[in-house]
């Protein structure tokens, strides 16, 4: 046995599946070969510390993904993909860095204050907030009202009473728009 | 007699869908190291292993207990899986202009990789000097595995790796036992003089 043929038996040799006759001959060579049995002392080693890798542990958005998947595939969604474990950790990783993960705090603290100010009453009491519906007409102002309304909201005495009209002689299409809004006003407050 | 995966998968066909889930936990840990050590890649490997219980999940109906083997069944799939996106990687790079640029600015990916494997927990106590040295084998063995020839690396991470049998592999790479062998103790030579520095 020569060198080249005795490194072909080393895996066999180091799983102890070598029939006794080729191990004797391998034993012969390596007793003999003092490079062979180096050789065979680092194949031994190296094996094993590939061996003893340690496991790699799959992440706590494995199964929950794959289940999303597996019930699209159930209720026969094709070709639409959930949010991949992958995209998930991509996601992340970019408050990783502290530049995103700063501004991302900084995004958050912002929009929780504001939502706080703006439902205490700290920015708008209730008076400017209904001003401030009745300040933006354009989103109305392109509805045109129908003839009978025009007519009788041109004459001003319709909507007086409501105390919205307070000056007839302003033109039709803004008396329809406040109109809108004093009714809009009157439902807030449980009315109609 | 019927294993313990063929009796879920039996299981499962009947209706009852917990067995799936059953079969899923008992394997996925298994499944994504391999893919991960068989494409160096993490995050890629759980999107593969995903895709491997899913495509499982569609053929379940065509799967014969007791006929084949589930593990080398799943493994088929993932390999399968595996050449396709290593061959797509190759596509892509072939064609990316900028690709020499990106690995070189963007914190080198290859490392960040290979640590993500390496950085699992120690089982000693924190000892930083140990630690370190372990951290450096661990990454000179992943990457002298990524550097392995594909017909090589594949049989040496089911046998080292997801502790196979030399007939499992065989059945999982549909090759004769003679040249599984033979391609096993070719890697590891191949492994032992990568890790040379190292060992
Ligand atoms: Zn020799």
């Amino acid at each position: 046995m020569n060198c080249l043929q005795a490194e072909e038996y080393f895996s066999a040799h180091f799983e102890d599946a070598l029939d006794y006759e080729t191990l004797q001959r391998l034993g012969e060579h390596l007793t003999a070969c003092e490079t062979c049995q180096q050789e065979y002392a680092r194949f031994q080693e190296s094996v094993k510390v590939v061996q003893q890798l340690p496991q790699i542990e799959p992440s706590p958005y494995f199964m929950p993904t794959l289940l999303q998947r597996i019930a699209e595939e159930q209720r026969g969604i094709s070709g639409v993909k959930g949010i991949s474990t992958a995209d998930w950790r991509q996601l992340l990783d970019v408050f990783r860095r502290p530049i995103w993960a700063f501004s991302g705090i900084l995004a958050l603290i912002l929009a929780v204050t504001g939502t706080y100010l703006s439902q205490d009453g700290f920015l708008f009491d209730r008076d400017s907030r209904s001003a401030a519906v009745t300040s933006e007409p354009e989103q109305i102002r392109v509805v045109t009202p129908p003839v009978e309304i025009r007519r009788t909201v041109g004459n001003g005495s319709q909507f007086r009473p409501g105390g919205v009209l307070s000056t007839p002689a302003r033109p039709l299409q803004q008396h329809y728009v406040l109109k809108q809004v004093s009714y809009a006003n009157a439902s807030t407050g449980g009315g109609l | 007699m019927l294993d313990l995966d063929d009796e879920l998968m039996e299981c499962y066909q009947k209706g009852d869908e917990g067995a799936f889930t059953l079969l899923v936990r008992r394997h996925q840990q298994p499944l994504i190291n391999f893919i991960a050590r068989f494409i160096n890649d993490r995050d890629t490997a759980e999107d593969l292993a995903q895709e491997t219980f899913i495509r499982i999940f569609k053929a379940a109906h065509r799967y014969k207990p007791g006929r084949a083997h589930f593990k080398t069944w799943m493994y088929h799939i993932a390999k399968n899986l595996c050449k396709n996106e290593i061959r797509n990687r190759e596509r892509r790079d072939k064609y990316k202009v900028d690709n020499v640029v990106d690995s070189g600015s963007d914190g080198n990916n290859q490392t960040e990789k290979i640590d993500l494997i390496a950085n699992a927990p120690a089982n000693s106590g924190f000892q930083p000097e140990v630690e370190l040295e372990r951290k450096e084998l661990r990454n000179a063995i992943q990457k002298s595995i990524a550097e392995l020839p594909e017909q090589y690396r594949l049989p040496l991470v089911l046998r080292d790796l997801q502790g196979l049998s030399y007939d499992e592999i065989s059945e999982v790479l549909e090759l004769r036992s003679g040249t599984t062998k033979s391609r096993i103790n070719r890697a590891r030579l191949m492994l032992k003089d990568k890790l040379k520095p190292f060992i």
